[in-house]
């Protein structure tokens, strides 16, 4: 494909589209035929500016390498008001967290809390640490005083499994 | 012995530049029979025809082989040319070396060589045995069946009754006009709809030419093409139609307030009424889900219309009627529905009571609708002093309808500037489109006009409509040209939704074998070369029930499907194919597996007057195709078809496969 | 009827309410309630870090659901229905990842069982035990209350997967709330989001999403918000305080669980619905309910 970003002089990655359209499962990505009902009902444009449109279009040009360095792809809400009512099944929320994936495995910035997140699975099987809670009463409760049971950790064989999962190279 | 000629066509270099055509013509001529062999490079060319036919007159040919295109290509050319030396013309075999040989198997010219040697073989084999046939004809009978009395139809029927032929033009509702009757404006021009259109109307109601049956379906059809015997069912509308003069008069005592179908709903008519102000024939109806006296079957019930009514044309014993039809060919003119955007929950059609479709919106514009056009939801209390268009609904969507409706965005132009021009400048019009389409003569002008009357076009369109508590709507919209979320309000919403196919299509579908499309309208015989005919032979198609389109359209398309009706039935006669299926019938049992296997039902078990008690199968020739299942399913061989019997397509086999058992034998 | 039930993460670790009141009212309509072998992740948040991996873990819940015998599998939570939902699909439809998938899980003695269903407390409700069956067993209809649903996102979207509820106009968890003798209202903010999976990356909006959907509900006179999600909850509930800061509003609007309000129908004590632990003021909400 011959054409420049004359903004930031990008120039289009087929790989890293290929990439991308490789792990969504469908094509629905190349029918986007920009309506703009996604970005019109997404919830986190107005705070955030995602606009799904223009993710589906800067991938379909092959202008992936950007968007996977950028923090723009954090901020979709995993509403799926997008995927439910996109007129050619184009789904951006997909898109996003092909993107997602793939600036974690290139090793891009990514949310700490998600990253903890996915070190406590692998730790104790859970993505959350148990906490006490204070009741309106000003009690402080858990699961022990409200008599609810003990929380069973995997078994260990679940962490090694677990890592090799992580690892998989995705194509 | 026959003496068969053989000739292969190079086509320029789409055989040529596979096969070795020279190769393959020294192998014909070694074939047993074979008194001449050529090539040339065009066969179908004067000079590649002239050339069969001096062989076959100095030569004394009896068989000919053509090795060349597709027999879909050129069987019928080569076919006349034959004749023209008094030949019969059914001793061609067409032997297809392109789209069997050099087409698929371009990368190997050698084995391309010899696959064309076997099929020249296994030609000249069934050439030996092809006998000669002769076309039959068919009387035809000179009558029109129309199906629909839309513009489509109403146009069809015109042309066809000033070409001489008899019409008989049936329509479900209890007038005719369709669509294009409940439309205010027409674009690109603006004409008034029911201006140009009832005149059309009139000249059906008076042509001698034809016949309305109106509040009538067709139930049943049989026959063949220039022989079909149709049923049509006349409802009762419980009015004798030669004694109402259409005074209204019933309407106003009528005590049942009943959805007005021709206003979309939006305001109210009576059990019993004539159907629009325009209507054709101006007769009223009585609609038997609502009138007390017919619900109830009770003749002590109500009956205030008969005796009001002077002309005395109440009839509450009216009957239906089947009616009986001979004609020659049909053309379904049954048009489409509007896309029922209920269906789009979240655009708040059905539920917010300012968010209208365009079909709404024409009823409103007009002056003869539910606000006499005044531009106004019918249940506001004062005209709207923003309007919203949203484009696409139910169109160029995979939840709905894949296909782009056509008309959408030149509707909703229309709308727009009628608006304007209604409401005056004070009134912001917005139209949320995401491609806008003014493809044909003069709406990329009319598009400009919209733009000048300051109608503003939002490029995006917006993911859903919600309402406020006074009941106006909001929605937001992304805008392409400004990169900006735009926060619109507005106090009416119009929905531009398309057209879908009519809730009978299945219905006309299984009654004239008229198969759909994918999208679920008709299906046209060819998208490009045969766009008015079904595959079905006499059927044609007129109108949006072939596809949506606009007016200037479905005229052209009408005019068009009359003029091959014309041109099927206007000599008196069809010709038919030889090559369909035959009886042997002293090979045949009765045992009916033919006639349960045809899928054109063109097989009838007859008594034979020689054995009464034992029914014999006969083919219906005009409803034949050739396709061939009888013949494979026959367990005695009785049936075969013409030039495919047993003796011939075996020949083939044995040609085909005389190396292998060469080789086997030696 | 027996189910294996899968709790996801946050229930499991603060929204102890929801926990409790689901163990306490499922019995009641004849529903045993039997725990998986272990607590487990669903994989929602390894989904943005890695595809493959959350498949997998969704994948070893519903091998953990058939290691335990059982047929149906109810999950409390929107975000584990969904990922538990698309996972099945694609184990099941996409021959190379489902594959390698069962072969991981072979690695621990654990099998995939396509027949294990999929349900939410929603539908699980509604539709399995009965929207009849549940009216039956309500002896203090809750009359006098005028309530407002959040059915959230994940478990009406996307209609393709097959969800619990219709898109674009979810009934159940109203006619839910109308079977316990309480008034439900529409309102335009229906279907907006409650923000949660924004707590990971940018909690500022995610909390002024939760606000405003709540200065809306305030705004129509509502007596309460009923959510049937832990992470909704989570938004709502525990962080009102928030999320009133974050908009600038004075938020008062009592929270609580479907199964919260439906053990009060049933006559459960509020402590045994964990009804002290929602932040929310419940107890505006609790007063209103006519003797």
């Amino acid at each position: 494909m011959s054409l420049v970003d004359s903004m930031s002089m990008a120039k289009p990655n087929l790989e890293s589209r290929g990439k991308i359209l490789a792990r969504l499962r469908g094509r629905e990505l190349v029918n986007c035929f920009q309506c703009m009902k996604c970005t019109s009902g997404c919830t986190a444009l107005k705070l955030l500016e995602l606009k799904p449109h223009e993710i589906e279009k800067l991938v379909n040009l092959g202008l992936v390498d950007e968007l996977v360095s950028s923090d723009i792809i954090w901020t979709c809400v995993t509403c799926l008001k997008c995927v439910q009512r996109c007129p050619q099944k184009a789904s951006p929320y997909h898109v996003i967290f092909a993107l997602r994936n793939l600036a974690v495995e290139r090793e891009v910035k990514a949310p700490e809390a998600l990253m903890k997140a996915v070190s406590q699975v692998l730790e104790t099987g859970l993505a959350e640490v148990v906490q006490k809670v204070t009741s309106r009463k000003m009690e402080t409760c858990d699961r022990e005083s409200l008599k609810l049971p003990k929380i069973v950790s995997p078994k260990e064989s679940f962490q090694a499994v677990f890592l090799k999962a992580l690892e998989e190279k995705q194509q | 012995m026959s003496r068969i000629g053989v000739y292969v066509c190079h086509c320029g270099l789409n055989i040529a530049g596979v096969v070795d055509v020279e190769k393959v013509v020294e192998y014909a001529k070694g074939l047993p029979d074979v008194a001449v062999a050529k090539h040339y490079s065009y066969m179908c060319s004067e000079q590649g025809q002239r050339m069969i036919q001096d062989d076959i007159k100095t030569r004394k040919l009896d068989r000919i082989v053509i090795a060349t295109c597709s027999p879909r290509m050129h069987e019928e050319t080569f076919r006349k040319a034959v004749a023209k030396t008094g030949l019969n013309p059914y001793l061609v075999e067409i032997v297809n070396l392109r789209e069997h040989v050099s087409w698929p198997h371009s990368h190997e010219p050698e084995q391309a060589t010899e696959k064309a040697k076997v099929l020249v073989r296994m030609g000249v084999a069934r050439a030996r045995l092809l006998e000669p046939l002769e076309k039959r004809k068919v009387r035809v009978e000179k009558n029109v069946l129309v199906v629909g009395g839309g513009i489509a139809g109403i146009q069809a029927s015109l042309d066809l009754a000033n070409a001489g032929f008899r019409v008989c033009l049936v329509e479900k509702l209890p007038s005719i006009g369709g669509r294009m009757a409940q439309l205010d404006k027409t674009f690109p021009t603006l004409d008034c709809s029911a201006c140009i259109l009832t005149p059309k109307m009139v000249d059906v109601a008076h042509h001698s030419n034809i016949t309305l049956l109106t509040n009538s379906e067709v139930v049943g059809v049989n026959g063949f093409v220039g022989n079909y015997e149709v049923t049509v069912l006349k409802k009762p509308r419980y009015v004798n139609e030669d004694r109402c003069v259409g005074c209204e008069l019933c309407t106003k005592v009528c005590p049942v307030k009943v959805p007005d179908r021709f206003n979309e709903n939006l305001s109210q008519t009576r059990a019993i009424s004539v159907y629009s102000s325009h209507a054709v024939p101006k007769v009223a109806a009585i609609n038997p889900e609502y009138c007390l006296r017919l619900k109830t079957k009770n003749k002590k019930v109500c009956g205030k219309c008969l005796e009001a009514c002077e002309a005395k044309a109440i009839d509450f014993e009216q009957k239906p009627q089947n009616i009986q039809l001979r004609v020659g060919g049909i053309i379904l003119a049954v048009g489409s529905e509007v896309f029922d955007a209920s269906k789009a929950f979240e655009l708040g059609y059905g539920r917010f009571p300012s968010v209208i479709s365009n079909m709404e919106f024409e009823r409103i514009s007009d002056a003869s609708g539910p606000t006499s056009g005044k531009i106004m939801s019918p249940k506001a209390s004062q005209p709207p002093k923003n309007i919203a268009f949203i484009q696409c609904v139910g169109s160029r969507d995979r939840r709905f309808h894949e296909y782009c409706c056509r008309v959408g965005c030149m509707v909703s132009l229309k709308q727009a500037i009628l608006a304007r021009e209604k409401l005056g400048g004070d009134v912001n019009i917005y139209v949320c489109f995401n491609d806008l389409r003014s493809f044909g003569k003069g709406y990329e002008e009319f598009y400009r006009r919209a733009r000048d009357l300051d109608v503003n076009f939002v490029a995006g369109v917006p993911s859903d409509v919600r309402m406020a508590a006074d009941g106006s709507l909001y929605f937001d919209v992304f805008e392409r040209g400004t990169n900006k979320l735009l926060e619109m309000h507005a106090d009416l919403v119009v929905l531009a939704n398309g057209l879908v196919p009519s809730d009978d299509i299945r219905r006309i579908n299984e009654l004239f074998h008229a198969s759909r499309s994918a999208d679920g309208f008709l299906l046209e015989a060819h998208p490009k070369l045969k766009p008015l005919e079904c595959s079905t032979a006499g059927i044609f198609l007129a109108g949006a029930c072939q596809a949506p389109k606009d007016i200037p359209d479905t005229v052209a398309q009408a005019s068009g499907a009359a003029a091959k009706v014309i041109d099927l039935l206007s000599s008196g006669e069809i010709e038919l194919e030889p090559l369909k299926a035959v009886v042997d019938e002293d090979l045949c049992s009765g045992c009916r597996i033919c006639e349960s296997i045809c899928p054109f039902l063109a097989i009838e078990m007859k008594e034979r007057k020689e054995d009464a008690e034992k029914m014999k199968a006969e083919v219906i020739e005009a409803m034949c195709q050739g396709c061939g299942l009888c013949s494979a399913a026959c367990p005695t061989g009785a049936i075969k078809i013409q030039q495919y019997g047993r003796k011939q397509v075996l020949a083939q086999v044995d040609a085909a496969l005389a190396e292998a058992k060469a080789k086997e034998e030696s | 009827m027996k189910t294996a039930v899968f709790w996801g993460c946050r229930t499991l670790t603060s929204q102890y309410g929801y926990e409790l009141s689901v163990r306490e009212v499922l019995p009641r309509l004849g529903v045993e309630l039997v725990d998986l072998r272990e607590a487990l992740c669903c994989g929602d948040p390894v989904k943005s870090v890695n595809d493959f991996a959350a498949n997998y873990l969704a994948a070893r819940v519903l091998a953990l659901a058939n290691l335990a015998g059982l047929e149906n599998l109810l999950i409390p939570c929107n975000r584990c229905h969904f990922t538990i939902s698309e996972a099945k699909k694609i184990v099941e439809q996409d021959e190379k990842t489902g594959q390698k998938i069962c072969g991981l899980l072979k690695e621990e003695g654990l099998k995939y069982n396509p027949a294990v269903k999929i349900w939410h407390v929603i539908d699980f409700l509604h539709d399995l035990v009965g929207l009849d069956n549940v009216k039956k067993t309500v002896e203090k209809p809750l009359k006098g209350l005028r309530l407002a649903s959040h059915v959230g996102c994940q478990i009406i979207r996307y209609s393709d997967l097959g969800r619990v509820d219709d898109a674009e106009n979810p009934r159940k968890l109203d006619e839910l709330i109308c079977a316990t003798g309480s008034e439900c209202v529409d309102y335009a903010e229906k279907l907006d989001c409650c923000g949660y999976h924004l707590t990971y990356s940018h909690s500022d909006s995610a909390l002024s999403l939760a606000g405003s959907k709540l200065k809306a509900l305030q705004g129509l006179g509502v007596d309460g918000l009923v959510v049937s999600c832990p992470d909704c909850g989570t938004m709502f509930d525990s962080k009102q305080k928030d999320a009133a800061t974050t908009v600038g509003a004075k938020l008062s609007l009592p929270v609580v669980y479907y199964t919260q309000l439906l053990g009060l129908a049933l006559g459960i004590p509020q402590d045994k619905l964990g009804l002290q632990l929602n932040q929310s003021p419940v107890d505006l909400l609790l007063s209103k309910i006519s003797a």
